[in-house]
């Protein structure tokens, strides 16, 4: 033991000293951050509900008028509607996504290598695409009348509370999918092969298996809660054309409506932040004090299952049914938009609206600005996430820590519109001013918006992964002699890159064509991919806004299979075996 | 210590993280105050821009008109002066103008629709008493306001009914007709919770029918009659070429500019058509140089070559409006308003009105 590791080691430990107190003062830093760029416009907006004189927005500095209001009328059966939407699409994505996690993780499924592009692609799309092609496919005088299928009990169900249930809960699949494959992925095969010793069936040695995966799947249902009842893009379209209240519409209409009733959105706001509470602590009763660290050095890879011919054709047939209702049907809708010069008064496709697109002088200048924007915010985003996520995953959950949870879920919750309201409010204070923190209307503030808003998913998405980690792993970089960051860089990091790359590129996609934040925030001058497309589909050209969405999907796209094919050709080896403990 | 270490770590890459945000933040606040707020450059004294009184500051144009872009490029090459052009829906516009009205940092607000700047007069966020060096025609004059709280810059007009040529041979021409069974289900308009310049044909028919009550009546029958809502006149218009509606009530604008791309689509001006000036409203509160500034672009907007640009913008869409000025005529598209019976209505009288109005539609017909 007089070898050079002996003597790193006694360095350490006579640095640790100074370390500590980094650290002791680098966790309030970063609460400070994060009280910031969440708590601080959340607050600002919900305190609106209470006190708008606080802001101008009214006469009142204290009153509960509004949250009474909320309570009453046709916000309230809004707020109903979206607890029970929110409540069947998170179940349907669970009930969904949690065998094709499966499936595609431990079978020899046909097709498994596409379900996990799939399900990003899916993830990648805005909401209101695949509520913009199912109403074209069943509206009145719409695809299916015009091919001569008369059902207008098919219209009738689409274009009410079941089309948005059903939508809703097509858009919680990737986010199950992703929590649970994730999970799976550090699931190795000695629970399964263990119970199987013991005398269990296949199907026993499932049920002995699923609760390991239970943060993965509460993490499932809570994003997809969360998800839902703050979605504004089912919403705005098919919801609303089927006069269909959700709250998230309801809150748009009192903030867009002039003037608008900042107070009466921020009372319908608070109930959102409430409704959020319901999973958190259905999270938190069934998780409390149980470990899930199941990934370690000796974890074993899993051995893949090989369905028979007949099981493959039904599981294959299935997957592939659920990914055209997925993806075929928006896709439909948009590239048929984009290639009808008339709106769709006839079915002659042509390429006008993409000529006209590509002769716009203002087409690239957009979307490089939302690439730009989207790498950096995703990048910071999973930065901070994987902290969170750390703190989350502590077995001894501080009040700290359930503070950290509730404020990340209900920002969640809260929609967009809010956020970039609550942004306005908080950093347009003339006192940032007379601090010359002047950061309304930048590019800057808008990446801050970015990232506040992606990082209660990212770190949710990420959870599942870290909560599986066991310290062995950099225990065993540290005893080989690996500094702090090295002992992380070694041991940790090659078990969580891919979770990590995921989160990057969810984080990207949504920034990508992220809507509601840009309207009331982005810097003049400099319009991202999102302003550009509303532009067109607000105006009278609603074909080119379709071509133009087109054309940012398929970037997008473009960039998830740079990253991803960047992770394979770049990664060592043993990053992607280790992170994908499965074999064949 | 195998904790301890954790923590350790943990907290550094917290630590790491937290002063890369703080940086960002930092470097953020720096450049933004230095080059981004408008109203921040024209108050600090420090600031090399602001020293000399007629030294420019960027002029923020908020705007919700298709050649607005335009136009602030033509102003910027025209004069020298930076032009940040926050180009939006009118909602989001109205929003971050309330939002920030402890704080504001724009120096125009340019869209469709006088009631908006009424309600913003009402609430002294509009500069008084500016008139632009210019000579107005008819269509001016009447849009002008007594307090010269803002400034006309073009008329479109609501009231228009689009039709489906191939369906409809003999379509409504007055307000009443379109209650008829005839039309049952086939009869689209939009939200005006989403589309700026839908308030303003509601109020033009609640004017027009004598009070508020008979026009809610109006709707209310409307409604009954299976009158179909779509946000905004983009998704109507595609309502109406797509076969699920067959009458669409839009902007004269999109309706004009839809028929040139579509033969198939016939217009008809219900009688009367209300009157729908586009037009700017300084800000009462930027700093003077910007209200300066603010007051060259009006003049440029109406100038002659202001116009032409306003006119050669967004051929298919807000191009599409009748001047206000003399000596320039509207593009050959649009029909001479001689045949076109029109109405005007005040404001001040129904800009107030509109957050009631608009409610009481959102509630009572759009559900």
């Amino acid at each position: 033991m007089t070898s050079p590791t002996l003597i790193r080691r006694q360095v350490a430990r006579r640095h640790l000293p100074a370390r500590v107190g980094v650290g002791r003062f680098a966790m309030p830093v970063f609460w400070i951050i994060l009280c910031a760029v969440i708590l601080a416009p959340c607050a600002c907006f919900l305190v609106l509900a209470i006190s708008p004189r606080l802001f101008d927005q009214g006469s009142q500095w204290f009153t509960l008028t509004y949250i009474q209001q909320s309570l009453t009328g046709s916000t309230a059966v809004a707020i109903t509607n979206s607890l029970w939407v929110s409540a069947a699409a998170a179940a349907i994505g669970l009930v969904f996504g949690f065998p094709v996690a499966w499936l595609a993780a431990r079978t020899t499924l046909p097709g498994r290598r596409l379900v996990s592009a799939g399900m990003w692609l899916s993830l990648l799309l805005p909401s209101w695409l695949p509520a913009l092609g199912w109403e074209r496919l069943v509206q009145q005088d719409g695809v299916m009348y015009r091919i001569g299928l008369d059902w207008p009990w098919m219209t009738n169900l689409i274009m009410g509370p079941f089309g948005v249930v059903l939508l809703l809960g097509l858009r919680c699949v990737p986010f199950s999918y992703l929590a649970i494959s994730a999970a799976l992925n550090g699931l190795g095969q000695e629970f399964e092969d263990a119970a199987r010793t013991h005398g269990a069936s296949r199907w026993q040695a499932l049920r002995v298996v699923t609760p390991i995966l239970a943060p993965a799947i509460w993490s499932a249902l809570a994003i997809g809660f969360a998800e839902s009842i703050s979605d504004f893009g089912v919403a705005s379209t098919l919801a609303y054309n089927s006069n269909f209240s959700l709250a998230t519409y309801q809150l748009y209409a009192s903030i867009n409506n002039f003037p608008p009733s900042f107070p009466l959105a921020a009372g319908m706001s608070w109930l959102l932040v409430a409704a959020v509470a319901i999973p958190l602590a259905l999270q938190a009763r069934a998780l409390r004090g149980r470990s899930y660290a199941i990934l370690s050095g000796r974890t074993r890879q899993a051995v893949r299952r090989r369905l028979s011919r007949w099981h493959a054709t039904l599981a294959g047939s299935g997957l592939a049914v659920f990914f055209i209702v997925m993806l075929g049907i928006p896709a439909f809708g948009a590239v048929s938009a984009s290639l009808l010069a008339d709106y769709g008064g006839s079915f002659t496709l042509t390429l006008v609206n993409y000529r006209a697109l590509f002769a716009q002088s203002t087409l690239i200048g957009p979307l490089e600005r939302s690439l730009v924007y989207g790498a950096i915010a995703a990048t910071v985003t999973v930065v901070l996430g994987f902290i969170c996520a750390r703190l989350l995953s502590a077995r001894r959950r501080s009040k700290a820590t359930g503070a950290l949870d509730f404020m990340l879920l209900a920002s969640v919750a809260l929609p967009g519109v809010v956020f970039g309201a609550g942004y306005i409010f908080a950093y347009n204070l003339p006192i940032m001013a007379s601090l010359h923190i002047d950061l309304y209307q930048t590019v800057q503030l808008l990446i801050i918006a970015y990232i506040a808003s992606s990082l209660p998913t990212s770190a949710r998405v990420l959870v599942g992964s870290v909560s599986q980690l066991q310290p062995s792993l950099k225990d065993a970089a540290r005893a080989h002699g690996a500094g702090e960051i090295g002992a992380w860089a070694r041991g940790v990091l090659p078990v969580v890159s891919r979770p990590i790359v995921m989160a990057w590129l969810y984080t990207f996609c949504g920034v990508f064509l992220e809507l509601p934040l840009s309207q009331l925030l982005y810097a003049p001058g400099s319009p991202p991919a999102s302003i550009a497309i509303e532009d067109n589909l607000s105006n009278y050209h609603f074909g080119v806004g379709m071509a133009q969405s087109v054309l940012a999907v398929f970037i997008a796209f473009a960039a998830v299979a740079i990253v991803l094919g960047g992770y394979r050709l770049l990664a060592p080896a043993g990053w992607r075996r280790i992170g994908g403990t499965v074999r064949g | 210590m195998n904790r301890t270490n954790r923590r350790t770590r943990l907290r550094l890459i917290a630590g790491l993280t937290g002063a890369l945000t703080a940086t960002v933040l930092a470097v953020a606040g720096c450049s933004s105050s230095s080059s981004s707020s408008a109203s921040t450059s024209a108050t600090s004294s420090s600031s090399p821009s602001s020293s000399g009184a007629s030294a420019t500051v960027p002029l923020v144009v908020y705007a919700a008109e298709g050649y607005d872009t335009a136009e602030g490029k033509a102003f910027q090459k025209a004069t020298g002066i930076p032009v940040k052009v926050d180009d939006n829906s009118t909602g989001p516009l109205l929003t971050q103008i309330e939002a920030s009205k402890n704080n504001p940092n724009w120096g125009l607000l340019w869209v469709d629709g006088p009631t908006a700047f009424a309600g913003l007069d009402v609430q002294g966020l509009l500069l008084k008493g500016f008139e632009p060096n210019v000579k107005w025609n008819s269509l001016g004059t009447q849009s002008v306001p007594s307090d010269k709280s803002y400034v006309p810059t073009g008329v479109t007009m609501m009231g228009i009914v689009a039709y489906n040529k191939q369906k409809v041979a003999n379509p409504p021409t007055t307000y009443q007709a379109l209650l008829s069974s005839q039309w049952k289900g086939q009869v689209g308009m939009n939200d005006p919770s989403q589309s700026g310049p839908t308030y303003p044909l509601i109020a033009g028919v609640m004017n027009y029918l004598g009070s508020v009550s008979k026009g809610e009546q109006y709707f209310e029958t409307l409604k009954s009659n299976g009158l179909v809502i779509n946000p905004t006149n983009g998704p109507t218009l595609q309502a109406l070429t797509s076969g699920r509606i067959n009458l669409a009530l839009v902007q004269s604008s999109a309706a004009i500019g839809a028929q040139l791309s579509d033969k198939n689509i016939g217009l008809e001006y219900l009688a009367p058509a209300t009157l729908l000036p586009s037009a700017i409203g300084i800000d009462a509160h930027a700093p003077a140089q910007e209200q300066k500034e603010a007051e060259q672009f009006v003049n440029f907007v109406l100038s002659p070559a202001g116009q032409k640009v306003m006119q050669s913008g967004d051929p298919t869409g807000d191009s599409l409006f009748y001047p206000v000025r003399q000596g320039v005529s509207p593009l050959p598209a649009l029909p001479s308003l001689s045949t076109v019976k029109t109405q005007t209505i005040n404001p001040y009288t129904w800009g107030p009105q509109e957050g009631t109005i608009n409610n009481w539609f959102d509630s009572n017909i759009v559900r």
